[in-house]
């Protein structure tokens, strides 16, 4: 296992392999940026760079863009982007910022799996975890997934939730809890959604938390660092309010995640869903389904109250299957999670079949949207089929995943059924 | 004496109709255009003393209309109905300077007095309803996403005293999908206090006007204070038609469009493969012999006996030089330019007028071409020539490119380029660019473009507006082009036909007058043609099952999470047996039992058998 061992050197290497390889695809091959940012798998609506540069024009003159159907992503990254030279003149200063983000969510990764969290956590410590993933492998499987690198090429803006939120399991794993409140909190003002992992971020902080500074009651900790939290929004809040000039924003950014007004398609089960949906059966079923997303966060933390990275590991999952605009940034972030996991993948059942039908959507998507809006020989159900199997085999995923983690928990209990045929009852 | 007599009729009526503030005039202008196509353009004029048309008397005024606007507070009203395409390169200007012509469908613009924008729209709601019924169109469907509150394109035509000025509101909207028929010429003519039966509205028949190549009829109405005179409201309706000659003579004995047969056509002899069986057509058809009652099918019944005897009611655009025959009594005027001639029609005296075909000279008609120019009246270049079309391909996104060509060897030209765009075509600004060619070399700059007014679209409630002021090099073509992506629409959005595509309103160029003394605020105005946008379509027939396959995908998720949180481990052998292995374990016993009776009683049966015979 030397392979694996994390220096500082082969850290050094990955990493610029990493951006060499990325900035050779941004400036070899001119179309690819373009063409992968015009791709629904990687640009919805709350992602698309194009959008942000429609965004970024009409903030530069003068216009207010969430006066628009067009831009609704959050009104900080305008001056963040304004700041930067113009994207037209100089775009390499936007590639490499794009780049650094990745890179900082290698390095994030890199510290989670080297804190051993996922196999050895404050009240768990898993009989397998002798063979947990070095952070190297953990790292490389992040930044040479080719998700990862469709979603940087594509300058998907999901790539700076994506790195916030690994910097909060960071932080929160390296014991500074307020870090972690600070990150999540952009995640979550960046795109909404990872405001529900706040409850099981929270128990990990409280887990992590070092020894000289502790609140023994969770309570306390909880309150004081929701409080940050809130604390941190607010301020980001105002500070758009600043930027956009008015509170228009929120129901443009986030008031379009919630009622889904946009309906372009993506990978996600909602667009085709509300497309066909009944006029007065929208509101219910809007409600049915973010009720839906929301309520595994209280089942999977209180049921993995040991394991709370791996509650915010199948979190990520099912959001990066049933949030309202879902691209392959999001199973990317998810991907990226499961190396962590590497000890229990032998108590996992499905794993060809769910790398099967992952391969299988992953070819077939793109070819189907070609057959519906392009060629005009297959309808839109052509491209449906396949965001159906393309959930299903993630969402078959996310089940194995937690069965796999569930099962080494109850070996604790009962050392001698490894390796035995069990069942659930 | 008779003149006398005649002098002071005149004068009385004159003094009559001053006393009665209220005139009213019609006048068609005729105007031959190359390749066998006739510019019919009927005007009709009346006007009402503003304090009058305030106390309610109409005379003149149309009175229906004059309710509406009078309840919706209307102050200045365009509304036009289009067909069809104005072919610029070989029709050259257009008729009126483009004032009194919309884009294909229906349009309308008005200045409502109002206090505030929600006041403003309230009215705007009235007015587009009431219009609705009174031109059978659906002038209703102008709702939000389909109005526009134009910045720079429009300015009043006509006089408003300054307190109301600041209260003014001007509204746009504009229905590109409404088909123009005969349903919307029959209110239209009863606003003409002639109607249709006397005067030159009589010709006006909606078979020959909606067969027309183009055509737009007009209503314009605005307050006008000439000097030194009390202020008067004014409405214009203006119809203008380019017939295509050969098409309206063609019901008198050949009702059926057929290929003409080979000896009829008109060939240009001058090309080199120039034979038998291959024919170039002509540039120009001699067919331009004609008469008012061949191409409309009947004659001016009478003069309308309200209208103005000072204004000829009929004129020809025609060089002096070629003949002209007209009914009998009708005093012809050539006008002093030598170009135009106008007749006056008297009392009860049908009108027609009938123009023979140019004289061919002589030498000229053994290689069957035509001079041309000294037969027609040369239209104007017009001062831009303007194309719209979409680029790219994909019902995913693509672009729109507007090609506008300056023709002035020596002069620029300044304009107003705007567009309404429907929402759910998601407009790019940042990509837009003006590129030009032409004398000024081949560059890409955006120092073309002088000022962009833009408002975005709002996902079903308003639609884009953009307005760009450019100024053109002389000689030189302008591509201006930008990128847009389609959305997809709920499908209760989508309209029965929703394959043919979704009709995108004509952008308005409004070319500004560079005459800054002159009261004219536009020097000539055009419009595209509309565009046909084709969005992605969902599959119409399946909402159930769209409902049920992503619920039972989700149902598949939650339900296997469920399971695996909620129940607990055991190992394959312990824990309580499950419900349906215990009813398996039960059905089998049961069965076990019932074959061991069966058995048994099989085996009773044969042993009490067996001893029978035994006796024996």
């Amino acid at each position: 296992m030397d392979g694996g061992k994390v220096t500082p050197g082969r850290t050094m290497a990955l990493l610029a392999g990493a951006s060499v390889l990325r900035l050779a695809m941004f400036t070899l091959l001119p179309g690819l940026p373009d063409l992968l940012a015009g791709r629904v798998e990687i640009s919805t609506p709350v992602t698309s760079f194009k959008r942000l540069q429609e965004g970024l024009f009409l903030y530069n003159h003068n216009v207010s863009p969430y006066d628009g159907g067009v831009y609704h992503q959050a009104p900080l990254l305008l001056p963040l982007f304004s700041l930067l030279p113009s994207f037209a003149a100089f775009p390499l200063a936007t590639y490499m910022l794009y780049i650094g983000a990745d890179l900082l969510s290698a390095r994030a990764l890199l510290r989670i799996a080297g804190s051993g969290e996922a196999g050895e956590s404050a009240l768990f410590a898993s009989p397998r975890r002798e063979k947990r993933a070095s952070g190297l492998v953990v790292a490389a499987l992040f930044l040479f997934n080719p998700f990862t690198i469709a979603s940087c090429v594509g300058r998907s803006t999901g790539v700076f939730t994506t790195c916030a939120i690994l910097h909060a399991i960071a932080r929160a794993v390296s014991g500074a809890p307020l870090g972690a409140m600070v990150a999540l909190s952009f995640a979550a003002y960046l795109s909404m959604y990872p405001l529900l992992l706040l409850p099981p971020l929270l128990l990990l902080c409280y887990d992590r938390q070092l020894s000289k500074h502790a609140t023994q009651s969770l309570t306390q900790f909880a309150t004081t660092h929701l409080a940050v939290a809130a604390g941190v929004l607010a301020a980001l809040f105002w500070m758009s309010f600043l930027v956009a000039g008015s509170w228009e924003f929120l129901p443009s950014t986030y008031g379009v995640q919630l009622t889904l007004s946009d309906l372009a398609p993506n990978v996600g089960l909602w667009w085709y869903f509300f497309v066909e949906m009944f006029d007065s059966f929208r509101s219910f079923f809007l409600a049915v389904f973010w009720l839906h997303l929301s309520c595994y966060v209280g089942g999977l933390t209180v049921r993995l109250r040991r394991q709370p990275l791996a509650v915010l590991t199948l979190l990520l999952g099912i959001f990066a299957v049933f949030k309202p605009y879902p691209s392959i940034s999001d199973t990317s972030l998810f991907l990226a999670l499961v190396p962590l996991y590497r000890h229990v993948v032998p108590l996992m059942r499905y794993t060809f079949v769910v790398a099967a039908v992952i391969m299988y959507a992953t070819f077939l998507g793109p070819a189907f949207y070609h057959l519906w809006i392009y060629a005009g020989s297959g309808n839109a159900n052509f491209f449906y089929a396949i965001t159906l199997v393309w959930g299903l085999g993630q969402s078959l995923l996310v089940c194995d995943l937690t069965f796999a983690v569930l099962r080494d928990e109850w070996e604790v209990e009962r050392p001698e059924m490894v390796g035995k045929e069990i069942r659930q009852i | 004496m008779h003149r006398i007599f005649s002098f002071f009729l005149f004068a009385l009526l004159s003094l009559n109709f001053a006393s009665a503030s209220s005139v009213y005039h019609e006048q068609l202008v005729l105007q031959p255009l190359p390749l066998s196509a006739l510019l019919a353009s009927f005007n009709f004029r009346s006007s009402t003393a503003l304090s009058a048309f305030e106390a309610h008397n109409f005379r003149f005024f149309p009175r229906s209309l004059g309710q509406i606007l009078q309840h919706a507070d209307t102050r200045e009203l365009h509304l036009r109905f289009t067909l069809g395409r104005w072919d610029a390169e070989s029709w050259g200007a257009r008729p009126w300077d483009g004032a009194r012509e919309g884009g294909t469908g229906v349009e309308l613009w008005a200045w409502l007095e109002a206090e505030t924008d929600e006041e403003a729209d309230q009215k705007w709601l009235t007015l587009t309803n009431a219009l609705s019924g009174l031109f059978c169109a659906s002038l209703n469907f102008i709702d939000g996403t389909r109005t526009t509150r134009p910045v720079m394109s429009f300015q009043p035509e006509g006089d408003h005293p300054n307190s109301t000025v600041n209260n003014m509101h001007l509204l746009y909207g504009v229905l590109p999908h409404e088909v123009v028929c005969t349903e919307n010429l029959t209110p239209f003519l009863k606003l003409l206090p002639c109607k249709s039966k006397a005067g030159i509205a009589t010709l006006l028949d909606g078979h020959k006007l909606f067969d027309a190549s183009w055509q737009s009829m007009a209503i314009d109405v605005r307050p006008v204070c000439p000097d030194g005179q009390g202020c008067r409201l004014e409405i214009e309706q203006t119809i203008d038609m380019v017939l295509d000659i050969e098409r309206s003579k063609r019901p008198r004995d050949n009702p059926i469009p057929r290929p003409a047969p080979g000896h009829e056509l008109k060939c240009d002899t001058s090309k080199p493969y120039h034979a038998d069986d291959t024919c170039f057509p002509a540039d120009y058809s001699t067919s331009q012999d004609w008469s008012l009652s061949q191409l409309f099918g009947k004659t001016i019944e009478r003069p309308c006996p309200l209208t103005d005897p000072g204004v000829p009611p009929v004129c020809l655009n025609v060089p002096d030089s070629r003949t002209v025959f007209v009914s009998h009594g009708v005093v012809e005027k050539k006008n002093p330019d030598g170009m135009s001639r106008c007749f006056d029609i008297p009392p009860e005296v049908d009108f027609n007028l009938s123009l023979p075909g140019p004289e061919q000279k002589e030498g000229e008609e053994g290689n069957g071409q035509i001079e041309v120019t000294s037969d027609l009246v040369k239209s104007k270049t017009p001062l831009l020539y303007a194309e719209r079309s979409f680029t790219g391909h994909g019902q995913e996104r693509g672009g729109v490119q507007t090609m506008l060509r300056n023709p002035s060897p020596d002069n620029e030209v300044e304009f107003i380029y705007m567009e309404s765009l429907p929402w759910f075509m998601r407009i790019y600004l940042h990509t837009m660019d003006a590129r030009i060619e032409g004398s000024y070399g081949h560059n890409s700059s955006n120092s073309l473009i002088e000022e962009v007014y833009y408002r975005p679209a709002l996902d079903r409630a308003r639609g884009t507006q953009l307005e760009v002021r450019m100024r053109i090099p002389p000689a030189s073509t302008v591509f201006l082009t930008y990128d847009f992506e389609k959305s997809i629409l709920r499908y209760t959005e989508y309209p029965p036909d929703a394959n043919r595509g979704f009709d995108v309103a004509a952008a308005v160029i409004t070319i500004l007058n560079s005459d800054k003394s002159s009261p004219r605020f536009a020097a000539y105005n055009l419009r595209t043609t509309s565009l046909l946008c084709s969005l992605p379509t969902p599959d119409f027939s399946m909402p159930y099952n769209v409902i049920i396959f992503t619920s039972t995908a989700i149902a598949l998720a939650f339900g296997g999470m469920f399971n695996i949180l909620v129940r607990r481990f055991v190992a394959a052998d312990e824990g309580p047996e499950s419900n349906l292995k215990a009813a398996g374990q039960r059905l089998k016993g049961r069965l076990a039992t019932l074959f061991e009776r069966l058995r048994n009683k099989r085996a009773g049966v044969v042993a009490e058998k067996q001893p029978a015979p035994a006796p024996q």
